[in-house]
């Protein structure tokens, strides 16, 4: 197989006295450190590392963290099991039992509303898919983490009260 | 016959055919429609199925229409499309337009009608549709949502025309015009759940499969009900290794597009509690679970030749099954000491329409396999100065007190489904798998062989119940090659003394009535 154009064989660039020989190359290497090492000291406002967790970076507001499920006025979830997000997720991790409500103009609605959030991979879709817009992702929480993995599987309660506090 | 030309295309009908079947013929697929249904009378109520015919001024139903030599037809004209789509925003003009909450989201009329001739644009405000009653409980089976309902009467049809019981009806006029029952009355008749089914929106939802899955996760195998011996062909939806409703397939041979709720609902045994999912054997503290090599190496213990009293199948186990177990008890018990079931087990009334007399689904088989059944008093009489093992396969014989009683000194060996009277009471169960865990063949009372397909996984250590009866024949020195399904229904004909030995493994859809020789009788239902 040959492409016209394109030589066959690929010959390794020789390397030269000076490249083989290395000590130049390092002074190189070292002296590309320093320049950045002089200039943060010398202004340090401008260091584009985040003194993370004291500051934290600036997110746009269409940044897509952890969910939660939107309330009606009376509290309870907006959300009427339609199973729209969980169909459409691709890491399918939204699971939904639904359940007869005693109002009839509801009908229905999740009896249990649970995501596992370690198959999360935070696409959007399920918001985009959700014709009550009772799951959002705007909470901009992006730490998750726990020590233990069934602490990932978020249910219903946490998500209608999913507050600022990232830890699970 | 009638040649006609639908969308500049040739066709020859019967006479007398309809033009919405001439049509679907020439499209290969069925005009938009919500009131027509091939099994019921023409209602011509809900004027989706316009079509534009040559020298006719206004364009006409097909439903309503029969075929005439030379018609022209046209079904996908501008002017068709255009009436279709105001039809279509006619009857959405006070439909609520919840899916979201609508079991039928996913296999409704409406949705897919509006796919193709939608328009898209709504004149009408949600705040201004006529709002009627929803989440009426109208029977056992069935929720009415009136406003969902597009008055297709179909529901009103089946009740007055295949069921005669006439519960339902249109009350009111105009926009406040409504499906009801009828005052006093509910909708409670065994075929309840076909209004389901027919009804083309989610006015009519099912309360047994109400919010229990979204359709388009549901995944379709074709099995036979094991309820009685119509053996109507169903189709089962399961999901994840869950059955979550059978609905009726259409066999015009058997049982049209219909099937009955006690059938529907028959999928309910196999998710139960009692299921059977591990091999348990009689130990100290009375069952025990064992491991299957342990299971099978008591197994062979207990089933010695000549060391068993009496061997006994039941009529809901498959074709296949009962040849084997009728081989295995030849050299088990012998002919004697061999039935295949309990005589009048399962006999009930007919209601005429579906629901079969006898309530097993393949009652028939015994009778072609010369497997006799045997009344529970002279069983008890046979058992009672009986010694050695007691071999049941499939039922529950123990259910009958005498039985139970005459049995105490055997050991019984059950092979079966379900945690019942007559497992407690054995010394070995061994679980099989359920009519909708397995690849089986049912001979309906009519005789004819249907084949039903393995929806989902039998629970734990379950295993076909062909497997264990060929290991058991293995065993036992019957040097049968059975590597597969296949080859157990080659036994099968030669068994019931077929001319063709694959014909079993090629059945059509729709099942076969054999033509048996005159030694295996086809009796009545």
């Amino acid at each position: 197989m040959s492409y016209k154009g394109l030589p066959e064989v690929v010959t390794r660039r020789r390397r030269s006295f000076w490249e083989s020989a290395y000590f130049v190359e390092i002074c190189k290497g070292l002296f590309v450190t320093g320049r950045h090492l002089v200039r943060n000291l010398l202004h340090t406002g401008e260091m584009p590392t985040v003194q993370y967790p004291e500051k934290r970076r600036e997110y746009g507001p269409r940044f897509r963290g952890r969910h939660r499920l939107m309330k009606r006025a009376d509290g309870s979830p907006r959300c009427v099991a339609c199973m729209m997000c969980s169909t459409v997720c691709p890491a399918d991790c939204i699971t939904i039992v639904a359940g007869e409500h005693p109002d009839p103009a509801i009908e229905k609605f999740p009896k249990t509303f649970t995501i596992d959030l370690l198959r999360c991979v935070y696409c959007g879709l399920c918001e985009e898919a959700c014709p009550c817009d009772a799951i959002r992702m705007d909470t901009g929480i992006y730490e998750i983490a726990a020590d233990n993995r069934e602490s990932f599987v978020v249910d219903k309660e946490f998500l209608l009260d999913n507050d600022k506090d990232g830890t699970l | 016959m009638a040649t006609l030309t639908i969308d500049g295309q040739l066709i020859t009908v019967p006479d007398g055919t309809r033009l919405f079947d001439a049509c679907r013929e020439a499209r290969g697929e069925d005009l938009p429609h919500f009131c027509y249904h091939p099994d019921l009378s023409v209602a011509g109520v809900c004027r989706l199925c316009q079509v534009e015919i040559e020298g006719l001024p206004k364009l006409t139903i097909a439903c309503n229409t029969t075929v005439r030599d030379g018609m022209v037809v046209q079904t996908r004209s501008k002017r068709v499309q255009q009436a279709v789509q105001q039809i279509l925003e006619m009857h959405l003009i006070n439909h609520p337009v919840d899916c979201p909450i609508c079991d039928q989201a996913g296999e409704c009329g409406l949705q897919d009608q509006y796919m193709a001739y939608g328009l898209y644009e709504s004149e009408v405000a949600k705040a201004d549709k006529v709002r009627k009653a929803k989440v009426q409980v109208i029977g056992p089976q069935v929720i009415l949502d009136q406003e969902r309902c597009v008055l297709c009467t179909r529901c009103v049809r089946f009740c007055d025309e295949v069921t005669g019981t006439r519960e339902l009806g249109i009350f009111n006029r105009g926009d406040r015009a409504e499906i009801g029952v009828a005052p006093g009355r509910r909708l409670d008749n065994n075929y309840s759940l076909n209004t389901v089914d027919i009804c083309p929106v989610g006015a009519l939802t099912s309360r047994d499969f109400r919010f229990q899955k979204r359709v388009w996760l549901l995944r379709a195998t074709p099995t036979i009900c094991p309820g009685c011996a119509t053996g109507c062909n169903l189709r089962a939806d399961h999901e994840g290794g869950r059955i979550y409703r059978l609905v009726p397939r259409r066999n015009d041979e058997v049982n049209g597009p219909w099937a009955c709720d006690l059938g529907r609902l028959s999928y309910k045994d196999i998710h139960a509690e009692s299921r059977l999912a591990v091999a348990l054997a009689r130990g100290e503290g009375g069952l025990e679970s064992r491991g299957w090599q342990e299971a099978r190496a008591e197994l062979f213990g207990l089933l010695k030749p000549g060391g068993v009293a009496f061997a006994l199948a039941d009529p809901r186990q498959s074709l296949e099954e009962l040849v084997l177990f009728k081989r295995l008890g030849l050299r088990l018990a012998g002919e004697a000491q061999l039935a295949g079931g309990i005589a009048g087990e399962g006999m009930a009334e007919s209601d005429g329409i579906l629901l079969a007399a006898d309530r097993r689904p393949n009652r028939q088989a015994l009778r072609w396999l010369e497997l006799p059944e045997i009344a529970p008093a002279r069983l008890a009489e046979t058992l009672r100065g009986a010694r050695g093992t007691l071999l049941v396969f499939g039922g529950d014989p123990f259910a009958h007190a005498e039985i139970a009683a005459a049995a105490g000194r055997l050991r019984v060996v059950y092979l079966g489904t379900h945690l019942n009277a007559t497992a407690r009471a054995a010394q070995l169960v061994v679980p099989l798998a359920a009519w909708a865990e397995k690849d089986a063949l049912w001979v309906n009372g009519r005789g004819r062989i249907q084949r039903g397909q393995r929806a989902v996984a039998a629970p734990g250590a379950a295993r076909e119940d062909w497997r264990v009866l060929a290991d058991l024949l293995d065993h036992l020195g019957d040097s049968l090659d059975l590597p597969g399904l296949a080859a157990v229904r080659r036994l099968v004909a030669q068994e019931l003394g077929l001319a063709d030995l694959d014909v079993l493994n090629r059945l059509p859809v729709g099942g076969l009535q054999p033509e048996l020789p005159a030694k295996a009788p086809t009796q009545g239902e």
